[in-house]
């Protein structure tokens, strides 16, 4: 049996599943300053009555590390990043404690000058002075030569309880991205690790033996101990966890679109040939670009919770939220009572969703029927547009081949899948407007708790070698070793999916070399003073977000268990 | 964090699947360190710095700006109509204001390649910027056009395009031809009978470094496009007189370059040569892109950058001087070149080598002398490979009387010319004669 546990913003929602049969769902309120109690809660609620050792598995989608950043609840980090010429790195400044140590590498991971050692020494010696115990090493081109990074964690060996490290974070070439992301790794190390280790503890008490995952934003999940080194990847997996959600619900092995209709938001997320579709190099966290990857999930304002309001006569709809609707005591009108007063819905009191419409009606002359139609069509009007400018942005995304400008292929999804609490409201009314297919699968209110039970590990490596030096790289796994001469593409693919396996199996997690997926393998021939002189090859493995087992549509008596 | 003063697209197109041979500098690793210098700077996180895949160029647009013989196809795979499209691209981003400059960063290239194409040469099969300027004028109506060819080597296929056309202004600064392919672009190249002083070939002596260069920039370039007035400035880029570049003698360096586009400010820029791909193009390149985003740019450098070693002598100084005065002031009283005639006609009688592919074009072209527009152009071409073929241009002001005599001479090539093309920019009307 698997445990998929998310906890929302509002909700905590927890299922049991046992094999392809959900046996039992429950949503709880998220208590922000106890997180371990609404788990505790949507624990009791499902394993009532079952057998807790049966449990394989325990899937945790968690707002911790997002809860900590934005509200300011982290720790402060030694930033340290070695840089030469280029552009100038204070410009990635983050935190208080941000050093620069003059020192580089090229594109080609040659020192061409060294490490500033008195530069190096100035910064620990500041950082002993503030007690500083939480650090990050971040070098540019770290990824072709660890040098620089290895240097500084060296110099930290006797300060530090934690450092995140560049080259261990990912293979991928980003500077500035890899700085924030080693920031905001340590910044939240030890909120994490507290934690973890509470949770721990408290799943004891379940008699629950499972082995735990976090989830992360590109819908896969990483194994506890994985996620202890960097929490920062488990950031924003709720969205993530609903688009793994339509995974494990909906027949989705084409092009299709996701809509996940919360209360104030709406989340749109592109799936190609039933993949869901990745940002490119990572998320962004306070405006900040990282490494962390992600299933690429649009927010837009507009939920049931959205304000509606009359702008020089125009109907407005969101992106404002001052409260819940009308129909269940909240302030002012919002989508959900226009939905009511247009008789889509019965949604709690309806009476009173129809006096918050009448009242603004009649202060502009409108019939409220009217101004709910209008209300309707402008918050329609809005996800439509958003959806159109997404589908258009995917399909003109930059590629780097001939092969790639004349085969690819457009990206036009002909089904739409809903999810979220008003997501029976606005089936009809998209269907009619997109043109589209509509779905709204059976579980759609605990979508993302059994996407989170059903996703399986994701991971990924960068591998580059260049047999003119006779050197590969794989940063990730700190991997920096000769090769021979006639090392091939072939030999590097071959490599990536065997390293990746082993990997995975160190952590706990058995793979086949089939569930390997190359990404991308190429071989340039280098040319030095008119003659070859070896290849340049660059390879990218991954193990995609993909759910280990799809519901079974019959199985759907849930006793959903509200918390008083 | 960054962000761009002026925003900037930038169409990167490295084509990792396509070389001219194995071991040619136009090779798929040639934009391969520049594109791991970019992501490793974060260029694409630059606010107001966005990235674009480039257009795909159709036969209507390579037929708008050549003559192609036997064919489009024949001359023209799709590597070169992606570069083309990328060019295009960039375009369609500034004058649907969709950013402020833009930046082609796409190979092959296409400064060498002139109004006729054969084939190669120069690595260039057709000439990208022209494309592009065609697509432009076809969409956005005529336009005043200037473009600073800052390739080492002269952009002699540009000019060539362009040196019978007055609405474009053509600049190229290059090393001596005297030293380099394609060993020509002398400042008494000054443009066809209609078009005097349209064309300003400014030859730098080698070993020219920063000082030198932005000296002629400053002193020629800059005074003469405040006369000329151009809607559009357009940066023939090429990156070749870097310091390291392999097949040339100049010692500019990347600084250098982002001052150049800093003071050129151009509208778009698209990329031409430049072979020292480990050593230069990750650092020009950049240096590019911040210049024309508007970005401090002066963090950046090459490893091995020493500027008292690549400052030019004060006799190399003296010469750029001399040259530079010489050619402003043929600029402004362009002196009268000896042009043949034949009766009402200008002609012009060539042999064009084309490097790459070893065909010789031998080419005879034939301008109409006419008071009422610029007059129709015969152009009459064969090659060791092909049998004689006719090109018939109409310019955009045409007559009716040129009119009427190019649509003859059109109808009439059959029995003479193997292919015939035309190309009637008044009339919009750009087609091969239909096989008879």
């Amino acid at each position: 049996m698997r445990i998929g546990i998310d906890i929302g913003g509002t909700h905590t929602d927890g299922v049991l599943i046992d094999g392809n049969r959900l046996v039992a769902a429950a949503k709880v309120p998220t208590n922000h300053d106890n997180l371990l109690e609404s788990i505790s809660q949507a624990l009791h609620s499902i394993l009532a009555g079952q057998d807790p050792v049966r449990v394989q598995t325990l899937n945790l989608s968690t707002t911790l590390t997002t809860n900590a950043i934005v509200t300011g609840n982290t720790e402060p980090v030694g930033m340290l990043v070695a840089a030469g010429p280029g552009i100038v790195p204070s410009h990635y400044r983050i935190g208080d404690h941000y050093h620069i140590v003059y020192g580089s590498l090229d594109h080609l991971g040659t020192e061409t000058t060294a490490l500033d050692e008195q530069d190096l020494t100035e910064a620990i010696a500041s950082y002993r002075e503030q007690g500083i115990k939480c650090f990050a090493v971040a070098s540019k081109f770290s990824p072709r030569n660890p040098v620089h990074e290895n240097r500084m964690l060296d110099a930290l060996a006797d300060e530090a309880d934690f450092v995140s490290c560049g080259h261990l974070l990912s293979g991928q070439l980003n500077f500035g991205r890899r700085i924030h992301t080693l920031y905001y790794n340590s910044a939240i190390w030890r909120t994490f690790r507290t934690f973890t280790s509470a949770l721990t503890a408290s799943l004891k008490g379940f008699q629950l033996q499972a082995e735990v995952n976090i989830l992360k934003a590109d819908g896969g999940t990483m194994p506890l101990t994985r996620a202890r080194e960097m929490p920062v990847q488990s950031i924003f997996s709720g969205p993530a966890a609903s688009v793994m959600g339509i995974l494990a619900t909906a027949r989705a092995d084409q092009d299709l679109l996701m809509l996940d209709i919360g209360g104030t938001t709406t989340d749109i997320a592109v799936f190609a040939d039933g993949e869901p579709l990745l940002e490119r190099e990572g998320i962004s966290i306070q405006e900040r670009p990282t490494l962390v990857r992600a299933i690429r999930v649009e927010s837009i304002g507009i939920g049931g919770d959205s304000l509606i309001q009359i702008k020089a006569g125009q109907v407005a709809t969101g992106p404002q939220r001052i409260g819940p609707c009308m129909a269940v005591g909240g302030p002012a009108p919002s989508l959900m009572d226009a939905l009511n007063t247009a008789s889509i819905t019965s949604f709690g009191d309806v009476d009173r969703s129809r006096q918050g419409l009448a009242t603004l009606a009649a202060s502009h002359q409108m019939d409220p029927e009217q101004l709910a139609r209008a209300a309707i069509e402008a918050a329609l009007d809005t996800l439509v547009a958003k959806i159109t400018t997404l589908l258009q942005e995917l399909n003109s995304k930059p590629v780097y081949t001939i092969h790639e400008i004349l085969t690819d292929r457009v990206i036009a999804p002909a089904r739409l899948v809903i999810i979220g609490g008003p997501a029976m409201a606005f089936k009809e009314l998209l269907a009619t407007r997109l043109g589209m297919e509509v779905i709204v699968p059976p579980l759609y209110e605990v979508a993302n708790a059994v996407g989170a039970a059903l996703t399986r590990t994701t991971s990924h490596l960068t591998l580059s070698a260049d047999t003119a030096r006779g050197r590969l790289s794989v940063p990730m796994l700190n991997i920096f070793r000769p090769i021979a001469r006639g090392f091939s593409l072939q030999d590097a693919t071959g490599e990536a999916t065997k390293l990746l396996i082993a990997d995975l199996n160190q952590a706990g997690v058995t793979m086949q070399a089939d569930e390997i997926q190359i990404t991308q393998a190429d071989a340039f021939n280098m040319v030095d003073g008119g003659y070859t002189s070896g290849k340049n090859i660059r390879v990218e493995a991954q193990v995609r977000p993909a759910v280990v087992g799809q519901l079974d549509d019959s199985s759907t008596t849930v006793r959903m268990a509200e918390s008083p | 964090m960054l962000k761009a003063t002026t925003s900037l697209g930038i169409i990167f197109f490295p084509a990792f699947d396509w070389a001219i041979s194995p071991t040619h500098p136009e090779r798929e690793e040639r934009l391969l360190y520049t594109q791991d210098q970019f992501r490793e700077e974060g260029l694409f996180d630059i606010k107001g710095i966005s990235e674009h895949r480039p257009l795909f160029a159709t036969d209507q647009d390579i037929m708008r700006a050549h003559f192609c013989f036997p064919s489009v196809e024949a001359v023209c795979t799709e590597s070169h109509r992606i570069s083309a499209g990328g060019a295009i691209q960039a375009a369609r981003l500034i004058l649907e204001r969709e950013t402020r400059r833009a930046f082609a960063l796409v190979r092959p290239p296409g400064h060498h390649a002139m109004k006729v194409v054969h084939g190669n040469r120069g690595f260039c099969n057709i000439n990208i910027e022209a494309v592009m300027i065609e697509w432009i004028r076809e969409r956005y109506g005529r336009k005043r056009i200037a473009i600073v060819d800052t390739d080492c080597h002269h952009g002699d296929g540009t000019q060539d395009v362009y040196w019978h056309d007055p609405d474009v202004l053509f600049i190229s600064l290059h090393q001596d031809g005297r030293t380099l392919y394609p060993g020509s672009g002398f400042p008494y190249e000054n443009g066809g009978p209609r078009a005097l002083g349209k064309t300003v070939n400014l030859p730098l002596p080698p070993r020219t470094s920063d000082e030198g260069y932005l000296y002629a920039i400053e002193q020629v370039v800059l005074p003469i496009l405040a006369d000329f007035k151009p809607e559009l400035i357009i940066n023939s880029a090429g990156q070749d007189n870097h310091y390291s570049d392999p097949i040339t003698n100049m010692q500019f360096s990347a600084q250098g370059y982002a001052r150049l586009n800093e003071l050129l400010q151009p509208d778009i820029a698209v990329l031409e040569g430049g072979y020292s791909i480990k050593e230069a193009l990750p650092y020009v390149n950049l240096g590019i892109c911040l210049a024309m985003a508007g970005c401090d740019y002066s963090g950046i450098r090459e490893p091995d950058y020493n500027s008292a070693a690549l400052r030019e002598s004060s006799g190399i100084m003296e010469t750029i001087r001399q040259t530079c005065a010489h050619v402003l002031d043929g600029y402004f009283h362009p002196p009268m070149g000896d042009f043949e005639k034949e009766g009402e006609y200008f002609i012009r009688e060539r042999k064009i080598y084309y490097d790459t592919d070893g065909i010789l074009e031998k080419q005879r072209e034939e301008l109409k002398d006419c008071d009422q527009c610029r007059g129709v152009r015969l152009i009459k071409t064969s090659s060791s490979h092909l049998l004689p073929c006719l090109g018939v241009e109409l310019p955009i002001d045409c007559c009716p009387d040129c009119e009427r005599k190019g649509y003859e001479a059109f109808s009439r090539s059959g029995k003479e010319f193997l292919v015939a093309q035309l190309l009637d920019q008044k009339n919009k009307q750009f087609q091969y004669r239909p096989k008879e």
